[in-house]
């Protein structure tokens, strides 16, 4: 059936219209601080893109590479199948708490309005967005086509850039994971909760990095997307290199 | 449906928390903080980068600092960059701005990498509209900020004065004062004639000179008074019968206050001006304080006018409004603590003067002996007394002793007591004139100073080391400088001692682990508090002591001590300079700290608390106690003190 509105062309979601054409014509140009960007994390029953699914998204809205606070995206969403137990070990998401949820399908129109326009951010990002894909794909019919950045393709990056140019010790032993990066740089640190918190521990990382690139000359969107080092590829994500 | 009702739980959620932490934010209703949280921004600033420019950029928010630091910094019209403050965690900038409605009024620079909460410039203007509680706090915290930049004035090294009030007393010199020609005349000229020209150019005083031109004495309003109206002197006598002599002379470049300080402790009114070897004028104390408008002399001449000891009693209240002057005035801590110091030596030798009438004169020369903080100038408000007593050795017959044991002891007691009624508390550990191990003539001094020094047992070592300190107060000053002459010339060679103190040096642990973990103290009353004196000057005070006695210096005055060995290259210039700066800072801090609880009636103490300090006194202070490290390094190495 989805691959018939595919084909056809026809149905796909009004949304991902919108977001199809938005970047078609997107000037990769620009500074960095004229672009919206959304850094957003999601909560998974389990890592199998097959037959796993999102339970919960969280999104943060980061405009003049700022983060506008009261601006976020937080939801649970009920899955198909029942919450596996060990899920919810690592998310701390109860059955309880998502028994009066919506179904993802209900949902995903919204946040694929909340990132209309920006470019998407996120930690090891491809897992959450192959996930993410494939729900739009099944419920809007396409993929999103936002530019992807992954924080830590980012961190990798200017980590090599500082040894690179300053000799400091090789961080071998440097953990590339979300709270070992907040905590080597210095940054305010959130417990773990939800995926809105984590979204907005992303967010501080993505702030600390992309203010410091804009001292390594890397200036515009294009910049950012040289080379493909920053951009994330899920497994059947188009390229969106310019 | 998605659930946007609950999208705001986490972050605002914290911000909010963050808001309640903030002066004047916590003054705000929940639904208040609820409602602006929505709207604030968080932006990153990397430690280094400009943050807001001075008359350049526009304020379109208020910035709150969540995490980092910045410096705020104030470009004068020469282009130069002038530090105001520096503000942390929780502090906030640009309110000023904003209400000002201009652009920014001053710059503002990351000084480590700041994470800070943006709120709109409309929303805190609406704040201030509608809520007076949280203005007033505002405007108080402005006040306060000014306050504190006064502060921040006193401590600074430049000594211009930046109006026409305030700071003259610590800014002007001698020279800048003299506004008459110098009217002398010859010894041997007539008290008439040199009263004549006194009148005629309506000066208060001529200087003498002598046959040779050297300038030997001075006649004053004052003498003419006593020595020749009262006491029925010819006007026709030559002048020198008149004069005061010898006069003592200052260089030109000598502060005001320091000019007054040797008025007092000279006990005159007149000194010299000295440029090179030439005399260029008189400075009186009325020249001084007419160009102050204000006097600690007045007190000064009030403790020497008293004429019975119970008048002295109420008089060192007065020494606290006379610092408090002082310091706005713009006084270095030293300076003050020398001008305390002075004050107090004045009352307690005023108290044993007066004693000496009453109990009749002493069958042996004596020299009062202050110790401690007393003995190193370095009082700050009322400290518990520390003193002795030395006389002169009396030959030994049983019947001489005794006469010499019972006057002392008499006269040690009351003493004490009378000095005790002026406002000096008694000395807890009874190192005090009163206690007749402390009352001693000159033979057992010098065997207590050789057993020390010579100790074994560095117990005995650490409790001595505040008779180390020890200057002569009023009396046979002679008999505490052989004192001194004894210790100086012993104290160099004996390592063992020398070794002990060191050990002491580095017993004291630095309080580093500074602001998010001051290492305060951790039980009892003064919980959560950091003892100044103990954790951050001692080490100093020990540092420039055992500098001190190993290189035979007589000096008991720390920053003097410190000074006297930086300039004959004693210690590395680096390490000199440091401890200099640090070690000021911290009796900055710790008098304006005892300067607050005086003034809000509580008896002052050394327990700060962090919160009592700006933001740019706690990084300052962390700097201060770093040094400490590197003193206890260099008397590691200099010592060879093995652990």
């Amino acid at each position: 059936m989805n691959r018939l509105f595919k084909w056809l062309g026809l149905s796909k979601h009004d949304a991902l219209k919108r977001n199809r054409q938005f970047f078609y014509d997107l000037n990769w140009n620009k500074p960095l601080e004229d672009y919206d960007f959304v850094v957003f994390d999601t909560e998974l029953t389990g890592l199998d893109p097959r037959r796993d699914e999102i339970v919960s998204i969280g999104a943060v809205k980061v405009r003049n590479l700022r983060i506008a606070l009261g601006r976020n995206f937080f939801c649970y969403a009920q899955p198909n199948q029942p919450l596996p137990k060990n899920s919810t070990l690592i998310h701390n998401i109860t059955p309880s708490q998502i028994v009066d949820a919506p179904p993802l399908q209900d949902i995903l129109p919204d946040f694929v309005d909340f990132i209309h326009g920006a470019v998407v951010v996120g930690h090891f990002v491809s897992i959450d967005l192959s996930f993410l894909n494939r729900a739009t794909r099944d419920h809007m019919g396409g993929k999103i086509k936002n530019p992807i950045v992954d924080t830590m393709k980012m961190a990798q990056y200017y980590e090599d850039h500082r040894h690179r140019h300053y000799y400091e010790d090789a961080a071998s032993n440097l953990s590339f994971s979300l709270n070992g990066l907040a905590k080597k740089y210095g940054l305010p640190l959130f417990e773990k909760h939800d995926a809105l918190e984590d979204a907005m521990q992303t967010a501080y990382l993505f702030l600390f990095l992309i203010k410091r690139f804009r001292n390594l000359g890397i200036s515009t969107l294009r910049d950012l997307f040289r080379g493909q080092k920053m951009a994330a590829f899920s497994s059947d994500q188009d390229s969106y290199t310019a | 449906m998605p659930q946007k009702d609950d999208s705001h739980k986490a972050d605002p959620e914290a911000v909010r928390e963050f808001l309640k932490s903030v002066t004047p934010f916590n003054e705000l209703e929940d639904q208040v903080l609820e409602r602006i949280s929505k709207r604030m921004e968080l932006d990153f600033f990397e430690k280094g980068s400009l943050i807001l420019e001075q008359n350049v950029s526009q304020l379109a928010h208020l910035f709150l600092i969540f995490r980092g630091a910045v410096r705020i910094n104030l470009i004068d019209s020469d282009n130069k960059s002038i530090l105001q403050d520096v503000r942390g965690e929780g502090s906030q900038f640009g309110a000023l701005s904003i209400i000002r409605g201009v652009k920014s009024l001053f710059s503002v620079e990351a000084i480590e990498d700041t994470f800070c909460y943006l709120l709109e410039k409309d929303i805190f203007l609406d704040l201030l509209k509608r809520n007076s509680s949280f203005a007033g706090h505002l405007w108080e915290k402005f006040s306060s900020d000014v306050m504190d930049s006064a502060y921040e004035e006193l401590r600074s090294n430049k000594l211009e004065p930046r109006s026409e009030e305030g700071l003259r007393l610590f800014s002007s010199t001698v020279k800048d004062i003299i506004k008459r020609p110098l009217e002398v005349i010859s010894a041997s000229d007539t008290i008439q004639s040199a009263a004549h020209l006194m009148s005629e150019r309506g000066v208060g005083s001529v200087l003498v000179r002598d046959h040779k031109d050297e300038i030997v004495g001075i006649i004053t309003d004052n003498d003419l008074r006593t020595k020749v109206v009262s006491k029925g002197l010819s006007s026709q006598a030559p002048a020198s019968d008149a004069m005061s002599a010898p006069i003592k002379s200052i260089p030109s470049d000598t502060l005001c206050f320091d000019a007054l300080i040797t008025m007092m402790n000279f006990e005159t009114h007149h000194l010299v001006i000295r440029e090179g070897n030439e005399i260029i004028g008189v400075v009186s104390t009325h020249d001084i304080m007419v160009d102050q408008g204000i006097s600690p002399i007045s007190l000064y001449r009030e403790i020497v006018s008293q004429t019975e000891i119970e008048g002295l009693y109420p008089l060192s209240e007065a020494t606290t409004l006379i610092v408090r002057k002082l310091i706005t005035e713009g006084a270095k801590a030293n300076d003050v603590a020398r001008m305390i110091t002075a004050l107090n030596d004045h009352i307690v030798n005023r108290v044993l003067i007066l004693l000496e009438k009453q109990v009749g004169p002493p069958p042996y020369p004596y020299c009062w002996l202050l110790m401690g903080s007393e003995g190193r100038q370095e009082q700050t408000f009322k400290t518990d007394q520390d003193n002795a007593l030395i006389y002169e050795t009396p030959p030994e017959d049983w019947d001489h002793v005794k006469e010499a044991k019972l006057y002392f002891r008499r006269f040690g007691n009351l003493a004490i007591q009378h000095i005790e009624a002026c406002g000096y508390p008694l000395c807890k550990g009874e190192i005090m004139a009163s206690n007749p191990k402390w009352r001693k003539p000159f033979a057992v001094w010098r065997n207590y100073f050789d057993r020390w020094m010579s100790a074994p047992e560095p117990q005995a070592v650490l409790h001595a080391t505040i008779f180390f300190d020890f200057r002569p107060g009023h009396g046979h000053v002679k008999l505490a400088e052989r004192l001194r002459d004894y210790v100086v010339i012993q104290a160099a060679n004996r390592a063992l001692f020398l070794m002990h103190l060191a050990r002491d040096c580095m017993a004291t642990k630095t309080p580093l682990s500074f602001f998010r973990g001051f290492l305060v103290e951790k039980d009892g009353e003064h919980k959560d508090r950091l003892d100044i004196k103990t954790r951050g000057l001692t080490p100093f005070v020990d540092f420039a002591r055992i500098m001190a006695l190993r290189n035979g210096l007589r000096e008991t005055n720390t920053l003097a001590r410190l000074r006297q060995l930086g300039e004959a290259g004693l210690i590395p210039t680096e390490l000199y300079t440091e401890t200099v700066e640090a070690y000021e800072f911290q009796t900055q801090i710790r008098l304006v700290h005892q300067l607050r609880m005086l003034e809000s009636g509580q008896q002052p103490d050394n327990y700060i608390h962090p919160s009592e300090l700006t933001d740019i006194e706690k990084q300052t202070l962390k700097g201060a106690f770093g040094v400490i490290g590197r003193i206890q390094g260099y008397v590691k190495t200099e010592f060879r003190v093995l652990e």
